[in-house]
């Protein structure tokens, strides 16, 4: 069994190369760890059963339900197949439980939305015969695959409108938890609006939860106490986005198109759609192709800025979109120098991060608060 | 001649434990009514529940893993309230519990036959330290247990946090917002169920006859039911009210190590799952009676994996706390309806 993380960059480099050619991944590569083992055996559609494990409710109109559209596409996709679901799957033994439940119930796939870390290695292990995915996942086993976005794009170009649009060059950030996509989120996010106002900060509150609307709009409302005048986050539901339609405030959010609850504050979504993705994993497991992959989906197939905030100035959005567009012609804005929050050059003057690095971005730039403990 | 109804000062036992039962079998009857109308067949899911958790080893053996933690959270409350304390911070407690073992098992070298016993001592010292403030407020302040465990709760949550997200983060890059896995771990007892079941279950005996037969376990109980009348004996209540919350936290703190050391196998926030809230449930079914809460924490646990099991099948994680919560709805009823007798009352002439 390869580990991924055991790989040295330049076989990573070389795998990235060769699957550059593969199908989600264009870009980066996604890093695709050659496995030994044989797929596993296709399975007829009316006896398969796929299941899903998820962070919060599937009304959160944000992560969840992003995902759950995926899991309908593929009832769409697949109507004779059975699949099963279960909502706000702690991070607790509790996971273990209803992930074992799963498979108890006979599912060939378990896809768990996210971070479940052990709890879902522990049950993955002794059930070889089940495919699993983690989303954000660190770890690849014979039966276990990573799948996730390219978020720090999009998280770049609208950094750039945040930038352009911010009076006080103060930026919050309504966090999670001090995870690599929280910390890549930031720092893009900070590079986009430096890129257009070398003084801008971001401040971060974490708030130990991807679904507290309570807690969003307490942090909200203290970032903007604080000076901030754009909000972004990564919480799977809309509570700062009101806080700041109240307060006059602008926010970028994440998953879908919710301007409905702040539509003056709106400026737009990290808008993600893994469907397609579900749709085509579920069929390599039915057809007997599947091996477990790491997909991290790249922007404008899988990830995307929404269409513009009501708000935002057609200037304002034509220059975030002009960084768009160079991003999609092969640019990366992820280029040296880069220095950390202490000040110190983690990336040297020239060099480009590689999407691993972006992935597993545990460090927080210089003009980030809050979350280097 | 007319009926009456008389208030009795004690419940007696035979009506006591029938009102329990009929509390459980309307609480369950009333949740088969309400899936029935949102259009489940509550039979068939019940079939379910209770094949998948008692129709496998693999449904037992998860079966006693969850029912672990309440029997420690359970007996932390139960044991409170023999003296009259209410200890609502058995959440927190049983983190510090498991903040303290993890510390011990991360940063302590030494060989596992020391290590364990070492880290079991934290954690139980970790809970009874938690418990320490607001248990000398209670005893010489009069300042209410029941706000000041509470609070403390989320201190103990952030503090687990804190390192798990931050100094102690597993270096590894493999788990986001934990600590690496712990080097030692509780032996495994029957298939995935460690050790920590029959430590809780020999100290929920052990608790049982010490209440039962020793002179402290009689002091305490008369401290607790009339702590003026226990003065008056020459009863230490105030040194007894001390030694019962320190205990009631040192067995949730036990509680904690031995889910982070036995069952997860890492800390990190989220490790508590509830299971000091619903300690406070398993010791009010049990009555404060430790044997009891052996039955009332497997009730518990039969009722939470079910609704794992249930939530498998397209229910809600509400749908099954609102069952636990009218368990103990009626239950609270059942109680205070079996205080109470029918009695005819001769007209006087």
């Amino acid at each position: 069994m390869t580990l991924i993380r055991e790989l040295s960059r330049r076989g990573f480099l070389n795998m990235g190369a060769a699957a550059g050619l593969g199908l989600m991944l264009p870009k980066t590569g996604l890093i695709r760890p050659a496995f030994a083992a044989a797929p596993l055996p296709p399975v007829a559609e009316e006896a398969a059963m796929i299941a899903w494990g998820y962070v919060g409710p599937t009304a959160d109109e944000g992560w969840t339900w992003a995902h759950d559209q995926g899991r309908l596409a593929v009832e769409k996709a697949f109507p004779k197949l059975k699949t099963s679901f279960v909502e706000s799957v702690p991070y607790s033994a509790d996971a273990s439980r209803i992930y074992r439940q799963f498979v108890a119930d006979g599912a060939n796939m378990v896809f768990a939305n996210s971070n479940y870390g052990d709890f879902l290695y522990d049950v993955a292990k002794r059930a070889p015969e089940v495919a699993f995915y983690e989303c954000d996942g660190r770890l690849a086993m014979e039966n276990l695959g990573t799948y996730y976005v390219q978020h720090w794009y999009p998280s770049y170009v609208t950094g750039v409108a945040a930038g352009l649009m911010s009076k006080t060059g103060k930026l919050g950030y309504v966090a999670s938890f001090p995870v690599p996509s929280v910390y890549s989120g930031t720092n893009a996010f900070l590079m986009g609006a430096r890129s257009v106002n070398p003084a801008a900060t971001v401040q971060a509150i974490v708030i130990n939860s991807w679904f507290d609307p309570q807690a969003a709009a307490q942090a909200g409302t203290a970032l903007l106490d604080n000076g901030c005048d754009v909000l972004f986050g990564i919480m799977d539901e809309a509570a700062y986005l009101q806080v700041a339609e109240q307060r006059g405030a602008k926010a970028v959010m994440w998953n879908t198109d919710i301007r409905r609850y702040g539509p003056s504050a709106y400026i737009s979504s990290i808008m993600v759609d893994f469907g397609p993705w579900y749709v085509e994993q579920v069929r390599r497991r039915l057809a007997g192709e599947w091996t477990p992959s790491e997909d991290i989906l790249p922007m404008a197939k899988g990830v995307d800025r929404d269409a513009w905030g009501e708000s935002v100035p057609p200037e304002v959005a034509a220059q975030a979109d002009a960084a768009r567009e160079k991003i999609l012609s092969g640019w990366s804005p992820f280029t040296g120098e880069i220095k950390d929050s202490n000040g110190a050059i983690k990336v040297a003057a020239g060099q480009t991060m590689t999407e691993r690095e972006l992935y597993e971005w545990n460090w927080s730039i210089e003009g980030v608060s809050g979350l280097d403990a | 001649m007319n009926l009456h109804l008389q208030r009795l000062p004690s419940a007696r036992p035979g009506m006591a434990f029938g009102a329990r039962v009929a509390a459980l079998v309307l609480a369950l009857l009333t949740a088969a009514a309400v899936l029935a109308a949102a259009g489940f067949a509550p039979l068939d899911l019940a079939a379910q529940v209770l094949r998948s958790t008692f129709g496998s080893r693999f449904g037992l053996e998860d079966l006693g893993l969850l029912l672990t933690p309440l029997i420690y959270t359970g007996l932390a409350v139960a044991v409170g309230l023999r003296i009259g304390a209410w200890n609502i911070g058995a959440e927190g407690q049983f983190n510090i519990g498991a903040f303290c073992a993890a510390g011990v098992a991360l940063f302590v070298p030494g060989p596992v036959w020391l290590l364990l016993p070492l880290m079991m001592v934290a954690g139980a010292m970790g809970g009874a330290l938690w418990i320490l403030v607001p248990t000398l407020a209670r005893a010489y302040a009069d300042v209410s247990e029941l706000i000041t465990t509470l609070l403390l709760n989320f201190v103990a949550l952030l503090l687990v946090y804190f390192v798990a997200t931050g100094p102690w983060l597993d270096p590894s890059g493999h788990a986001l917002a934990t600590t690496a896995r712990l080097p030692v771990a509780v032996p495994e007892f029957w298939g995935i169920v460690h050790w920590g079941f029959p430590v809780a279950v020999a100290l929920a005996l052990l608790l049982a006859v010490v209440f039962a037969f020793s002179r402290w376990g009689y002091e305490v109980r008369i401290s607790g039911s009339n702590p003026g009348a226990a003065r008056y004996a020459g009863i230490p209540v105030t040194r007894h009210l001390i030694g019962v919350m320190l205990l009631s936290g040192a067995l949730a703190g036990l509680g904690g190590m031995m889910e982070v050391a036995g069952t997860v196998g890492r800390l990190q926030g989220g490790i508590s799952n509830n299971y000091g809230y619903l300690g406070i449930m398993v010791a009010v079914l049990a009555r404060a009676a430790p044997l009891g809460v052996l039955a009332s924490a497997l009730l518990m646990a039969v009722i939470l994996n079910g609704g794992i099991i249930l939530q498998t099948q397209g229910l809600t994680t509400n749908t099954v706390l609102a069952v636990t919560g009218l368990i103990l709805l009626f239950s609270a009823i059942g109680d205070e309806l079996a205080h109470y007798r029918v009695i005819r009352r001769q007209e006087k002439g």
